[in-house]
């Protein structure tokens, strides 16, 4: 095992500095080395990838190398998880050909050896050529559709590009959890930061619906958006979302009522607080009694139209939750005592609405 | 070697002003012909390969100016690139380009303008989503490790768009357009052969719009017959059937593609015959009574060009008997009657052929056989008069399910009583269908006398040839043999030889002295096996007779080859 650790932290570092202006110094021999190693370590990868507690290991090394390097703060990236290491080689490959800084001598060998022509069969199937010419096939392929054949799709949890988002995220989540003293909260808290908030609190939101896991059978090779990485990461989701008020609030803004609504009803946790979040934005508002409307004191208030908006789609919620919606408003009712009257209590002409348009 | 760039020069001039009207591919007009040409084209970037790989760039650059300008033009366009290897073509032809150690700043450009288009290539998104690929930066993940999920999903999308299509009617919100279905079947055009796809190709061979006009592009349902056909991808079996119930070339094509397999120079035994016409989906397409008639029809062509070749014939015969298998395992509430399948044949005929033998027992088929017997001649002898058709549609009718004929040869081998005159009429109407009256009476007399014979002989016990020569009367000249004479009574004398003791003792010598031409030896051939795949599909088989008729059938194959 420990020359295998060694191989793979040696190479990350390979893989990070093919990215910087140190690649000038490499020479045709260097390049060479770099893609045997890459070929080792992607049968390696074949190896390995049906076997649970070795994919774990070396995951959990993979991760305490990037740990000091934080994510993309300052140093690159290198062998990111165990699944990177299936097209380690594509990834070199692609970095080095990128990279201005790698010489002519070098880069001529590099293409000699990426795209040696025809028919060359490589003893474990598919050459590096072919992976490659099928990266192009693939994404001609995402470009066509993305131009020729698609829509955002209404409907976010299914949209692919939220869908592909989603379950990179929980993807990492889960890895991270794994890992020793990994700290998912943390990861959280600095894409936050980081992130046009809009998109991320959408792609959270899509996250938190993906399917439910099913009983993963022994061996199966874990992908992209198996169902075993998806629950795991949602619980730091929703720990994480009610963690700070502040976000919980921005989720509850940012995010399209019927996917919220989704949300609330796979999750009871976030139901909750998304309720008393309601609450709390209903309690801003007044009546205006010359314009006929319920309005806010400032701007940052949250508006009648989209209050009552979320509040009828979590009523077309299937039970428990539209129940237990219907039954929060009707108490809140009484407790402001109970008017029939418009213009008195939000509460009232809320039940009003939502019961005429029902 | 001059005149092959001389060609290619002008090639280069013809693509470069077809890739500068195509442009980006961005209308449907320039999509349309771009999808046309694309075989072509990459045919044409292979030749430019073998070409450019040879000269160093400087060469290159005098030889074909226009190069750069067409190449960069190629990777404009995602669908060259979408197509099969083109992209890997590309690639091979700009590496040509490269310099390996540029002596001047120029060609140090040109290295970094064809590493350039290289990357452009290589990378996989060529627009630019901001948000998606700052998230993906900051989760440390490069394209290279999402983009399979990414196309995977927006498969996954698309198809549960085009199936929800379906179950929702009339729900416009989530309806796709008409004009966006076109459209994916166009982008599909270049991409069939990409496993990725393989979702979104099914989902769009059974989609059903809901306007009466076909809604997928033509070209698509031309580019997935032919990579079905020759094995680049794979697909369900409801999914090809619904290709060729929408697009009858597919369905011509497919049918002439298994009559290459099956008709090629080797003659294909029984079971390989069964193997590629079971693989070939055909069978189970056929329930759909308008392509079983054209697939039908397309044999009856084969059968009149060949003038009733043998192998044509078997053909048929597997054919029809794995199409009844697969109707019988067809499920369907709507069942067609026959007369769909078959409409020129008269109802009675019908019903009575298309009995399986195997559920009547042995000692039954006298009784079935007269009856085929005199309905197929009272059409004959009714078609004879007038209709321009002939005894043909009644003897395709009946070589659909040749184990009749097979069945009656064993009864006239079996019986000891005369041979029946409606079964001696059966078997030479099958072996010879053009025969007019007199001369058909007059194979009937001489099959029934050797089966006299045959009958006198094998009572007196031992065999030896020359008695069966004598038998048969094969070297008689005072007898001239109708055309129909020859293959049964060498059916019928096989049959014998297999059946009885007594012919199998001398068996193997009777057969030496038939099998002296290579037609004739493939004849025998072609008998011993259908003998041993009838005995097996109908438990029939006796086991010396089984062994004995391998044993024959292995030796003449030997001498075939």
């Amino acid at each position: 095992m420990d020359p295998l650790l060694q191989h793979l932290e040696r190479f990350s570092e390979v893989l990070s500095v093919s990215r910087t202006p140190h690649v000038s110094t490499w020479d045709q021999a260097t390049v060479r080395r770099a893609l045997q190693w890459a070929r080792y370590l992607r049968h390696v990868y074949q190896r390995f990838c049906s076997h649970e507690s070795i994919r774990t290991t070396l995951d959990r090394q993979l991760h305490s190398l990037r740990k000091e390097g934080g994510l993309g703060a300052g140093t690159v990236p290198g062998l990111t998880n165990f699944e990177a290491l299936a097209h380690c080689d594509i990834l070199l490959s692609l970095r080095l050909l990128k990279n201005p800084a790698l010489g002519d001598a070098a880069c001529h060998y590099l293409l000699q050896q990426l795209f040696p022509g025809r028919g060359v069969p490589d003893a474990d199937g598919e050459t590096l050529q072919d992976s490659l010419a099928s990266l192009a096939r693939r994404g001609s392929a995402v470009h066509m559709l993305r131009f020729y054949g698609y829509r955002e799709n209404p409907n976010l949890q299914e949209d692919s590009l939220m869908k592909t988002q989603a379950e990179l995220l929980l993807e990492r989540l889960q890895e991270v959890g794994k890992a020793e003293a990994g700290d998912p909260g943390k990861l959280l808290c600095s894409l936050w930061e980081r992130l046009p908030q809009n998109n991320f609190l959408k792609v959270v939101a899509v996250a938190l619906l993906e399917p439910q896991l099913s009983p993963r059978s022994q061996g199966e090779a874990l992908e992209l958006g198996s169902p075993q990485i998806l629950r795991e990461g949602s619980q730091d989701l929703v720990h994480w979302l009610l963690g700070k008020s502040e976000i919980m609030g921005a989720f509850c803004r940012n995010v399209p009522a019927g996917l919220l609504t989704s949300v609330a009803s796979r999750h009871p946790a976030l139901s909750h607080a998304y309720l008393s979040v309601l609450t709390d934005w209903s309690r801003h508002l007044h009546y205006d009694l010359q314009k006929g409307v319920w309005v806010g004191a400032e701007s940052q208030d949250v508006p009648w139209q989209e209050l009552y908006t979320r509040f009828q789609s979590l009523c077309q919620a299937p039970p428990p939750l539209k129940d237990e919606v219907l039954t929060a408003l009707k108490s809140y009712k009484a407790q402001d005592g109970d008017f029939e009257v418009p213009g008195v209590s939000i509460w009232t002409d809320l039940l009003l609405a939502l019961q005429s348009s029902a | 070697m001059a005149q092959e760039s001389g060609d290619l020069v002008s090639d280069c001039q013809f693509w470069l002003q077809k890739l500068s009207g195509w442009d980006q591919a961005s209308t449907l007009e320039t999509q349309q012909d771009t999808c046309l040409h694309l075989p072509r084209f990459q045919e044409f970037l292979r030749q430019m390969y073998e070409a450019l790989k040879e000269m160093d760039p400087d060469t290159i650059m005098e030889r074909f100016p226009t190069v750069r300008q067409l190449l960069a033009k190629t990777c404009q366009n995602p669908f060259i690139l979408a197509y099969d290897e083109s992209q890997k073509i590309v690639i091979w032809c700009l590496c040509c380009l490269i310099n390996k150690e540029p002596q001047s700043t120029a060609e140090s450009r040109l290295n970094s303008w064809v590493q350039g288009l290289l990357l452009h290539i290589l990378s996989p998104f060529r627009f630019d989503v901001k948000e998606v690929g700052l998230f993906t930066q900051c989760l440390g993940y490069d394209p290279v490790d999402y983009y399979p999920g990414l196309l995977k999903n927006m498969v996954l999308s698309l198809v549960s768009e085009l199936r929800e299509n379906h179950l929702n009617g009339f729900n416009t919100q989530r309806r796709m357009a008409p004009e966006q279905v076109t459209s994916l079947s166009r982008i599909c055009v270049p991409l069939v052969t990409l496993p990725d796809f393989e979702p979104l190709v099914e989902a769009l061979l059974t989609y059903h719009g809901h306007g009466p006009q076909e809604v997928l592009w033509p070209q698509f349902f031309e580019a997935v017959s032919e990579a079905f056909l020759l094995k680049k991808m794979s697909l369900p079996a409801s999914a090809v059937i619904s290709l060729w119930l929408r697009h009858l070339p597919s369905l011509e094509k497919a049918t002439l593609h298994l009559f290459e397999k099956l008709f090629s120079r080797e003659r294909n035994c029984l079971r390989r015959i069964e193997c590629l016409i079971k693989d070939s989906l055909l069978p189970q397409a056929a329930c759909h009574p308008a392509v079983f008639r054209i697939v039908d029809e397309m044999f009856r062509c084969a059968l009149l060009e060949t003038d009733g070749a043998p192998e044509v014939l078997a053909a048929l015969q597997v054919f029809t008997r794995c199409f009844l298998e697969a109707l019988e395992k067809e499920n369907k509430q709507l069942k067609f009657a026959f007369k769909a399948y078959l409409p020129y044949a008269p109802p009675p005929l019908a019903t009575v052929l298309l009995q399986l033998p195997a559920d009547l027992p042995q000692g039954c088929w006298l009784q079935p056989l007269q009856h085929i017997s005199q309905l197929l001649r009272e059409a004959v002898e009714a078609q004879a008069h007038g209709s321009h058709q002939g005894p043909l549609e009644s003897w395709f009718l009946l070589a659909h399910f040749g184990g009749w004929a097979d069945m009656a040869a064993e009864q006239l081998l079996r019986s000891e009583a005369d041979p029946p005159a409606a079964l001696l009429w059966l078997l030479a109407f099958y072996y010879s269908p053009r025969e007019g009256g007199p001369q058909r009476a007059r194979t009937m007399v001489q099959v029934g006398a050797m089966l006299h014979r045959l009958r006198q002989l094998s009572a007196r016990g031992r065999l030896l040839a020359r008695d069966l020569q004598a038998a048969t009367g094969e070297r008689s000249p005072a007898d001239p043999s109708t055309p129909a004479c020859g293959p049964l009574v060498r059916r019928l004398l096989l049959g014998f030889l297999l059946g009885t003791p007594e012919g199998r003792t001398i068996a193997r010598e009777a057969v030496a002295s038939m099998a002296h031409t290579q037609d004739r030896t493939r004849e025998v051939i072609g008998v011993l096996d259908q003998t041993l795949s009838r005995w097996g599909r109908l438990g029939v088989e006796a086991p010396s007779a089984g062994a004995l008729t391998r044993a024959l059938l292995e030796e003449l194959r030997a001498q075939v080859q």
